[in-house]
């Protein structure tokens, strides 16, 4: 107990001090703007400040970057309530009772239940992360290379379980990112590997360009096929706090759904997407007038915000465990940590207990900021999301370009970009879910060092897989994940024959 | 439509194939030490196959493939109307990456965004110039001034 109050002390030192504060407040405030804004989402945001926190700790950068990531989740549902689009995915949900309050005029209690039910889940989701993540990290300790293989194995198939279309489609991302990472020079060898003889990708793919390129100029081209009007709700917004029948009706969903978002955000893939879906399904299944969902039923909008806030906080724990990301932005902090000369693994929190406990201190004093940003405020991130996208835009591609750029002064890097950026916009046509490519991506070189090192403590004996319990585990229920959707398919077509 | 989903399959295929001829010569090694191109063959291997898979499902799959022509016809006229922005603002970006040394930030920033101002109001012109001077002016302090990132100076050299 004495420990924890150490660190949390310690945590308070680092997260109180006037630059933590004033990029905690950055981050926040970047997050929700991008929150609200439909058209570019938090992965696209980080990438794009990724090389402005060069010159900063990593401490501060990580905090700032949190702070991107889970502020996104408040604005996100400012759009779905007053405009029926939602800012981000995990918003989604928002919009089938939100949308209705407003036009109900109720759209001061939507936003405001939605805006404290995402710092009750925040809260709660950081307590669980500060009391889970010490006791798994020194289980994570005991974990050898054969583990760490096939953990990463599992990651990756949890990863094609979980998403939105064909799982073949999604392994192939996987593959194909496995495939990306092993570009450039290799580390035990010292061969060059798929560079074509281009200088420009001896060190490999850069995560900042590959990112930039996927998320931020893909999803400007896809935008750029639809005119973007957006239309608010007119509305008079008032009464943001709700009231005593609104907190009874919202409370027992509140809480519900942070837990249920923080467990499924620790999942790999979609946790906080499918976490509001299942919030949204559980609260209907339990009220007791299911009728009312989708009418404007207050407990349909604090379940779901809930559950995607509380789930950003989960995503946190197999980063700071394991030096695992659980999706794209995750993803992104670990290269951000990388790139400062920080190892992230089960040994990040007891050598940099300064950049864990700093960071979970700064996310309370974030969900703070938050409620103070989302409420007093709601009339200018009103006026933001009129901000044309025809303005919008050109501005957005400049910043990528800036942004990948300046991470290496590189002309080349802004050629990845765009080319990734073109790879990206066909992907997203043919059906293929991104997120699985950039956390193999990022994840290959990990796979690569694990099962080498496996081979080699088992003078190349491939069983070392096969006998150690964790390692066997986490490749059944792997094996288990892909086979099943095919199964199940082939089942399902024989049942209907017969019938 | 049922051609290109096809061709979807067949692309990893050949990727995967690639993939294992270049690990090839990278020369794979063996399990006691596994070389250069040991993990790249088997990620192409597995690549190849889930192409393959792709392949397969889609040739038996025959309802969503009439579903997927169906509505493949409904749209050709209006879908390839729809790349043309797209497409023109890549065409712009791409110039914008060969013309970034020669000329410079400043000059090409303003002239890349004057462009794509345009492409959303075809019908004026004050208004993308002065949008587009605006933001490269602003995108230049706020960047190389007060960040000091190293943007290139092209032309403006002595600036």
């Amino acid at each position: 107990m004495s420990g924890i109050l150490e660190n949390l002390s310690l945590g308070c030192q680092v997260a109180f001090s006037m630059g933590n504060l004033f990029y905690c407040f950055l981050g926040v405030l970047i997050g929700t703007l991008i929150g609200v804004l439909p058209g570019i989402g938090p992965v696209g945001t980080i990438s794009l400040l990724l090389p402005v926190t060069f010159g900063i700790s990593p401490t501060s950068a990580i905090i700032m970057l949190a702070g991107i990531y889970y502020g996104a989740q408040y604005g996100g549902s400012t759009t779905s309530i007053l405009v029926n689009i939602p800012g981000e995915a995990t918003s989604v949900v928002t919009c089938l009772d939100g949308y209705q309050m407003a036009r109900q005029g109720r759209a001061g209690p939507a936003l405001g239940i939605a805006a404290f039910g995402s710092f009750i889940a925040g809260t709660i989701g950081t307590i669980i992360v500060m009391l889970v993540a010490v006791p798994l990290s020194s289980v994570a300790l005991r974990f050898g290379p054969p583990e760490y293989f096939s953990l990463i194995i599992l990651a990756l198939a949890i990863l094609s379980y979980l998403a939105h279309g064909s799982v073949v489609k999604a392994v192939i991302m996987a593959i194909l990112g496995v495939s990306l990472s092993q570009i450039g020079i290799d580390g035990v060898t010292g061969r060059t590997r798929f560079t074509f003889g281009l200088l420009g990708l001896q060190d490999g793919l850069g995560l900042v360009p590959v990112v930039m390129g996927l998320f931020g100029v893909a999803e400007v081209l896809e935008n750029l096929e639809r005119s973007l009007n957006i239309e608010v709700f007119k509305t008079r917004i008032r009464h943001l706090l709700p009231n005593l029948k609104d907190w009874a009706e919202s409370i027992g969903a509140i809480i519900r759904g942070s837990f249920l978002g923080f467990f499924l955000g620790i999942l790999p893939g979609g946790g906080a997407i499918i976490s509001t879906f299942v919030s949204y399904a559980l609260e209907k299944k339990l009220s007791k007038h299911p009728e009312t969902f989708g009418q404007g039923a207050i407990a349909g909008v604090a379940g779901p915000e809930s559950a995607n806030n509380a789930s950003s906080s989960g995503a946190f724990i197999p980063l700071f465990t394991l030096g695992f990301p659980s999706n794209a932005i995750t993803a992104l902090l670990l290269g951000a940590l990388m790139i400062h000369g920080v190892q992230p693994g089960p040994a990040l929190i007891e050598k940099h207990p300064d950049i864990f406990w700093g960071t979970i201190i700064s996310m309370y004093i974030g969900n703070v900021m938050l409620v103070i940003l989302n409420l007093p405020l709601i009339g200018l991130w009103v006026k933001i999301l009129k901000v044309p996208y025809k303005i919008l835009f050109p501005v957005l591609l400049l910043l990528c370009i800036i942004g990948s750029y300046s991470t290496n002064n590189s002309r080349f890097d802004v050629l990845i970009m765009l080319i990734f950026g073109v790879i990206g916009y066909v992907f997203r046509k043919f059906g293929y879910e991104l997120a699985p490519l950039i956390i193999a991506f990022v994840l290959g070189p990990m796979l690569e060092t694990s099962l080498r090192q496996s081979l080699l403590i088992s003078k190349g004996d491939v069983s070392i897989f096969f006998t150690r319990p964790i390692s066997v585990a986490c490749l059944a229920i792997a094996l288990v994940l892909l086979v099943s959707p095919i199964i199940l398919r082939q089942s399902r077509r024989i049942r209907a024959k017969i019938t | 439509m049922k051609r290109y989903l096809l061709a979807d399959g067949l692309i990893w295929v050949l990727l995967g194939i690639g993939i294992c001829a270049g690990s090839v010569t990278l020369k794979l090694g063996d399990f006691r030490t596994p070389g250069a191109g040991f993990l790249p063959f088997f990620a192409g291997l597995l690549l190849g196959i889930s192409g393959f898979i792709l392949m397969l499902s889609t040739l038996f799959s025959q309802e969503k493939a009439q579903r997927d022509e169906a509505e493949g016809r409904d749209r050709t006229g209006r879908h390839f109307r729809r790349f043309v922005t797209p497409a023109v603002t890549m065409a712009i970006l791409f110039g914008y990456v060969l013309l970034l040394d020669l000329l410079g930030f400043l000059l090409t920033t303003f002239i890349c965004l004057s462009l794509l101002f345009k492409l959303s109001e075809p019908e004026r012109w004050v208004r993308p110039l002065l949008l587009s001077c605006s933001v490269a002016v602003l995108s230049y302090f706020v960047f190389s001034v007060w960040l000091q990132c190293q943007l290139p100076k092209g032309l403006l050299k002595f600036w």
